[in-house]
């Protein structure tokens, strides 16, 4: 990155950095892609849902698919707002939580000196590698015997402990230079206190990476209500869309109406990205990771 | 003095311990049990019933099963090793690029770095869900472009092969890299820049101080990315065969206890993997 700027004449610097747009605009372009299909599958009337070969862009926009999704939900049982509820505080509190704890335990196990503590991560390591979906019944027992079926705690717990949170974080951990730490300890600093004020403002740029994954697992995350909770009222969201979609009984509204409900869905994930990853950008670079 | 010393460690250790604790908590409670339970029902055939789940032992029959009886895991299990031996240095390798190219100064850094980074939100939702039922992962066009048969006619087969299958993969490719970007590029903005300039008046080339700066201080993040992908594309929930362990989860005929058996099957041959991988990687190194 210091070639460009030890260069001194202005209109060569900005000619060589033709061959840089070349690469990045046509991949660029590809990367953007999933989004314009998601927003443009909505808007799609039905015979273009259900054309073949399937079209990319939306021909003749229409709203029909929000105003049947719209129509369906407020004909059902329960307020909408409460599905809006559940899934705000279950989403928040695990965001939150997770970041909380796989922070603590990172720098925990990057930093502290204590028994296990590798064998801790190898562990965590291992464990990112299970296939999640394999560990679904057993991890239903657990909640029905620690009492936690339908209650908010089974769609907060289960999805606490993060491996891949812990993961990522200890690896940025380990990068903070251990003289960060020495001197604020010399100064007097608790762990907690170096913990709080040395190594979170270095490392938010991945507290803001694992608070946008965090984000996902919980926020499209249908199976804890699936699984753990069969009162309706405490079902979230995301659950709720998937089955207006699903369970209306006409599959060909059904379509229009998942494609729409997924680009409501994905709104706040984007607001959410966007919202963080300024953070993840802006702040890596006075980071003091160096 | 030395008591004094000792007692110290101790209470280190303990502080240690209590930052710890709350993860560890929650990690053997909903995640080492399970799997730990997951491993003794791969032994049994289970039935589920209202009642609760009623377990028979049956040794290594779930294991015997999965290689030799059931009609579809060996392929897919092939075809996944195949997909990784691929996928995994052309992610690293692209994530890379991508970084480095983003490090520079151009205009519009920051909106490249957030395009970049989206996959993030793509691959993780059911946003990817969609796109795949609709067949919008792969190019179909280059297809009837007639790039593929110039290829295929002006290279040799054995080149030829996976140079299309890369074509074919090459958004999944695309949309798997987001982190690894982001692991890379922090990496980037820690090499010291008077080392690029030492280098410099050294007579080196960019293409020179790319391998012996830029390398040499990545090359601990590249171990990372190569284990962040490996995981990343072996548990992905649309992977074919987590597709298979779901199926069979809840069929009358194998049952769960050999889903469990398929997910510690893949499980062990994902840790091979990832152990082959930082291997060759480690060696490179010395």
């Amino acid at each position: 990155m210091s070639y460009q700027g030890t260069k001194v004449n202005p209109s060569k610097f900005h000619t060589s950095q033709l061959k840089f747009y070349a690469v990045l605009i046509p991949l660029a372009f590809f990367m953007m892609l999933p989004i314009v299909f998601i927003i443009s599958h909505a808007f799609k009337p039905i015979d273009e849902l259900f054309a073949f070969p399937p079209r990319f862009l939306v021909q003749q926009p229409t709203f029909d698919n929000f105003r049947d999704l719209f129509v369906t939900t407020s004909t059902s049982g329960i307020p909408f707002s409460r599905f809006i509820f559940n899934s705000l505080l279950v989403t928040v509190s695990v965001m939150f939580l997770s970041v909380f704890i796989s922070a603590l335990a990172a720098y925990a196990m990057a930093k502290m000196k204590f028994k296990l503590r590798k064998a801790m991560f190898e562990i965590n390591t291992l464990a990112l590698m299970f296939v999640p979906i394999a560990v679904q019944i057993p991890r239903y027992l657990v909640v029905d015997q620690t009492g936690l079926l339908d209650t908010y705690f089974a769609h907060i717990l289960p999805l606490l402990a993060m491996p891949i949170g812990l993961f990522l974080l200890k690896q940025f951990i380990d990068q903070v230079p251990e003289e960060l730490k020495e001197a604020a300890i010399m100064d007097g600093a608790s762990e907690f206190t170096v913990f709080r004020k040395v190594i979170v403002p270095v490392i938010k740029p991945a507290l803001a990476t694992v608070a946008i994954l965090a984000f996902q697992a919980v926020w499209n995350n249908i199976e804890t209500s699936n699984y753990y909770v069969n009162d309706e009222s405490l079902k979230t969201l995301s659950f709720f869309m998937s089955s207006v979609a699903s369970g209306s009984g006409n599959t060909i509204a059904g379509q229009g109406m998942s494609a729409a409900a997924s680009l409501l869905m994905f709104v706040p994930n984007l607001v959410i990205f966007i919202l963080l990853q300024s953070k993840v950008m802006n702040t890596m670079a006075h980071s003091g990771l160096k | 003095m030395a008591k004094l010393k000792i007692s110290n460690k101790r209470r280190k250790a303990v502080i240690g311990v209590a930052f710890v604790s709350p993860w560890i908590v929650g990690f053997l409670i909903f995640t080492l049990y399970p799997m730990l339970y997951s491993l003794f029902l791969s032994f049994h055939q289970v039935k589920i019933t209202p009642v609760g789940v009623k377990t028979k032992y049956v040794g290594f029959d779930n294991f015997n099963y999965a290689f030799f009886s059931d009609p579809v895991f060996v392929e897919k299990l092939l075809n996944y090793l195949m997909e990784m031996v691929l996928n995994v240095p052309v992610i690293i390798v692209f994530s890379l690029i991508i970084a480095l190219l983003i490090n520079q100064k151009i205009k519009f850094r920051g909106m490249f770095r957030t395009i970049f980074f989206l996959p993030v939100i793509i691959t993780s939702g059911p946003v990817i869900n969609e796109l795949l039922s609709q067949g919008a992962s792969s190019i179909p066009n280059i297809e009837q472009y007639g790039m593929f048969t110039l290829i295929e006619s002006s290279l040799s087969p054995i080149l030829a092969e996976p140079i299309l299958y890369l074509f074919k993969q090459i958004i999944m490719v695309l949309w798997f890299s987001g982190v690894q970007i982001l692991i890379f590029l922090a990496g980037l903005q820690k090499v010291d820049r008077s080392m690029y300039e030492a280098a410099r008046i050294d007579g080196a080339s960019p293409w020179e101080s790319f391998w012996k700066v830029t390398l040499p201080v990545l090359m601990p993040l590249v171990i990372v990315n190569v284990i962040y992908t490996i995981v990343y594309v072996s548990t992905f929930a649309l992977n074919e065969i987590i597709l298979l362990i779901k199926n069979n989860m809840f069929s009358t005929i194998t049952g769960f206890g050999y889903a469990t058996a398929i997910a510690w099957i893949y499980f062990i041959i994902i840790m091979l993997m990832l152990a082959l991988w930082t291997g060759v990687l480690r060696m490179k190194k010395r």
